[in-house]
């Protein structure tokens, strides 16, 4: 056995190197510096990370999308000293140029639509009731409204949408004075009493996953 | 010292730097060195062409490859980075830096001896199995100077705000705990449990510990180096400084302790000649092809006979289906990768935090240090750039670069521009040398937090400084147990001792001896 591992391992120190990266005959390949860099965060197929608290881009859209990015860029978004994952996610646009951001749009809307996993419960019945009162805005099922500039929210990691809510409660999000959208989320997010209630309509949510 | 401080005075002051614990730490750690003294003898049944998944290519990756390929398995490992090595990572000349949000690129000279260890630097001598696969694949090592007594401290609080040498906080510092020490002997509260025998060998320690005259007071020491002369004159002793000065930095919790060997620190370290990563390409150019780069793994799924891997590469999605899958993916991205571990499984791997920790670095355009008499060491600074090293290598040579930021736990430069970082640093370390900003050519910084594939510089379990919950040595025992025989999480997220490369690689071994075990117990 012995002489099977020696002679292994001259094979091994053969069969060397790809292309230099570090140093001359060292593997690896060539650094790419673009900004495609978003799935380290938002998980692989941009399906969301709990553990990075970023939340599911995969199906999101476009124009929700990109008012997000540019808020963020333009510190509308993710500069407020409390917003700790708002905090992460501002400085990954600070430097997005706007074709970056067209073509982010473009390759985020490539991806598949998977509903997120299901992570808490709540009483979704007297969700729905509360929902009635989002529904104007976001639409019957969470689909989303362009016209109001309202995002879908059907589908998105149940964690996130409890952090947004209470973000906005709180006017962690939603109350830079250029956040007219967020704006109109700090009032609506009154009108839920208390966490419980919170929970109550994301559980609801959940239920209106296409 | 003007006004003398009382021993109640200094206790207090002591115990509000953690000094309390910092003993109680130290008393408990005597005849706990860790038990690393010998490095496991690794001897795989030789095995012909089982399939292995390999995830990551940090060390504790690379040491599984090398050990499973050298016992005849079939490995390919998996790299999402274009490079290999995770958190042993080396910028020269032409290096990219990947932090999300702040590329750059290294321009400094090409020179070999012009390196920068961004993430592992040192190799404690106690590290037996970092230096164990650095003698079989020959990476040779040179001595890294941790600390040295030239070096400086500065603080604004103390000697206003004017930087005093290592040696003179230190030799001041031991020769007033030495004076303090001794007045209380034969008070009978320190020694009431010595011997009289006992008690005269303590005192004639603090006497030379502390370099105290004959009245047992310190009234400074040349070990604090000569005001003037020492060579061909007679050396003068310097002006003491103050006790109460001393204790104006909360810099002395590290400016005391650098060279305290059991923690994996020392005044003796090691490095390899030419970057950390030197150890990452010695395994990596030796298993060649078996590494696919910019291959980000996008899904595990665990079966019963074995493991499928979905990763990406150039744009399409492929399948590896192995008998058995290594994982070093960092737990808090392998949480956002679709899988179907067991839930108390995933709850462990969300349950571990990362840790925040940022370095930088530049380019000397001469070594303005060595004309200050300093050869390596440290120098602390009281400002989130926190240290300065020096670099041991190439003595006299022209350039070098210098470490000119290391600091971990606050969000700091996480939070800053690349432009308030370098100010940070500058401005810090001019106060400790006058030329230090016109000395500094291409400045690059590097937060953990932010770097891509890694976000983050250590795997954190305890959340309470007491130590590790029931709850959280149960979740470690879950993650470090394979999921159906098949899949071992492994990296120093899978050890108790996070943040080093010997127990990154200890976790390769331990889960190696548990497939090893598994192999030979399987039916032929
Ligand atoms: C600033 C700093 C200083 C340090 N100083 C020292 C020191 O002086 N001495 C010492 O011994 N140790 C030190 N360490 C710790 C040491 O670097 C680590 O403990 C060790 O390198 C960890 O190795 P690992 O095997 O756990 O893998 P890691 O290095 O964590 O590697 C993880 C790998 O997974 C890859 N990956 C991520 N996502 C994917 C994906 N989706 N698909 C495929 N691959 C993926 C990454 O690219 C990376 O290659 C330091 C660390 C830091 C950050
Ligand atoms: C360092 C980790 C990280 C990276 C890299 C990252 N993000 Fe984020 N992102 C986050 C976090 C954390 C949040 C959640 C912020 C919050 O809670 O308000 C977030 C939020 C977002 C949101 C808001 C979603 C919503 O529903 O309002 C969008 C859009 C977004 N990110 C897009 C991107 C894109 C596009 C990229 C790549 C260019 C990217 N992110 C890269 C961490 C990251
Ligand atoms: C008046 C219209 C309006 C109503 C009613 C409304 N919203 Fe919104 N909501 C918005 C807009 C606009 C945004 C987008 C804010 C932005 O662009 O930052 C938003 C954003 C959100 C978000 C953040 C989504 C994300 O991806 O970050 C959540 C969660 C949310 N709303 C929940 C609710 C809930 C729950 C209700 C009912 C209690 C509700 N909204 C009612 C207009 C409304």
């Amino acid at each position: 056995m012995k002489k099977l591992i020696t002679v292994t391992a001259l094979m091994l120190s053969a069969l060397c190197s790809i292309s230099a990266s570090a140093a001359e005959g060292d593997v690896g390949v060539a650094a790419t510096m673009d900004d495609r860099y978003c799935t380290t965060c938002h998980g692989a197929d941009g399906v969301g990370n709990l553990a990075i608290e970023a939340p599911r881009l995969a199906g999101m859209e476009g124009w929700y999308l990109k008012r997000q990015l540019e808020n963020f860029r333009a510190g509308i978004r993710g500069t407020h000293a409390e917003d700790i994952p708002g905090l992460e996610m501002q400085p990954m646009a600070e430097k997005l140029s706007n074709e970056s951001i067209t073509d982010l749009v473009d390759w985020i809307g490539g991806w598949e639509y998977v509903p997120a996993a299901v992570t808490v419960e709540g009483n979704d019945r007297q969700g729905r009731t509360a929902f009635q009162s989002c529904a104007a805005c976001h639409g019957a099922n969470a689909e989303g409204n362009e016209a109001l500039g309202a995002p879908a929210l059907a589908g998105q990691n149940d964690w996130y949408l409890i952090t947004q809510i209470e973000n906005f409660r709180s006017g962690v999000r939603g109350s830079h004075q250029d956040d007219t959208f967020g704006a109109q989320m700090v009032t609506m997010s009154k009108t839920l009493r208390d966490e419980q209630a919170i929970l109550n309509v994301v559980s609801y949510i959940n239920t209106l996953q296409k | 010292m003007t006004t003398p401080v009382t021993r109640r005075e200094f206790l207090n002051l002591l115990g509000a730097y953690g000094g309390t614990s910092a003993v109680l730490q130290a008393g408990a750690a005597l005849g706990f060195m860790p038990n690393t003294s010998q490095a496991a003898d690794i001897s795989l049944m030789a095995n012909n062409g089982k399939k292995v998944a390999i995830l990551g290519t940090g060390i504790s990756a690379l040491t599984t490859a090398w050990e499973l390929t050298k016992a005849g398995y079939d490995c390919t490992l998996l790299e999402a980075s274009h490079r290999p090595g995770g958190r042993m990572f080396t910028v020269r000349s032409g290096t990219v830096i990947d932090e999300i949000g702040n590329y750059q690129r290294c321009e400094w000279d090409n020179d070999p001896h012009l390196y920068f260890n961004a993430g592992a630097a040192r190799i404690p001598s106690i590290h037996s199995s970092v230096l164990k696969y650095c003698k079989e694949l020959e990476v040779e090592l040179q001595v890294f100077v941790n600390e040295s007594k030239t070096a400086w401290v500065q603080d604004d609080a103390m000697n206003g705000g004017k930087p005093i040498r290592n040696t003179d906080y230190s030799s001041s510092m031991n020769g007033f705990i030495s004076e303090m020490l001794t007045k209380s002997l034969g008070k009978g509260q320190l020694d009431s449990d010595l011997t009289e025998s006992e008690s005269e060998t303590l005192l004639g320690m603090l006497r030379s510990f502390g370099d105290l005259n004959e009245d047992m007071l310190y009234k400074g020491s040349v070990r604090a180096g000569y005001g003037s002369g020492g060579f061909l004159d007679h050396g003068t002793k310097r002006d003491v400084v103050a006790l109460r000065d001393l204790l104006k930095t909360r810099l002395a919790g590290s400016v005391m302790v650098t060279t305290q060997e059991g923690t994996g620190s020392g005044p003796l370290l090691m490095q390899p000649v030419g970057g950390m990563d030197r150890i990452i390409y010695a395994f990596a150019n030796r298993l060649g092809d078996r590494i696919k780069f910019r291959a980000p793994v996008t899904e595990v799924m665990v079966k019963d006979d074995g493991v499928e891997v979905a990763y990406e590469q150039d744009g399409e999605t492929q399948l590896l289906k192995a008998d058995y899958c290594f994982n070093c993916i960092p737990s808090h991205l392998m949480s956002g990768i679709p899988n179907n571990f067991p839930d108390e499984y995933t709850e462990a791997m969300n349950y571990i935090r990362r840790g925040r920790a940022y370095k930088a670095a530049f380019q000397a355009k001469e070594r303005f240090w060595e004309k200050e008499n300093i050869y390596g060491g440290i120098t602390w600074v009281n400002a989130p750039s926190a240290q300065i090293w020096y670099p041991p290598h190439n003595i006299h040579g022209k350039k070098g670069i210098v470490l000119s930021a290391y600091n971990f736990g606050g969000a700091n430069y996480t939070e800053m521009s690349q432009e308030d970082r370098i100010e940070d640093f500058l401005s810090a370390g001019e106060k400790v040398h006058p030329n230090y900003r016109e000395m500094c050519e291409k400045p690059i910084t590097i937060a953990w937090h932010r770097m891509n594939h890694m976000l983050g510089c250590a795997p954190r379990w305890a959340r309470s400084r007491g130590g590790w919950s029931e709850k959280e040595e149960h979740m470690y025992e879950t993650l470090r147990a394979p999921v159906n025989g098949r899949h071992y999480m492994i990296g120093d997220q899978a050890t108790q001792h996070s943040a080093w490369m010997e127990s990154a690689i200890q976790s390769a071994h331990y889960a190696l001896a548990d497939l090893d075990q598994r192999v030979r117990t399987e039916p032929a």
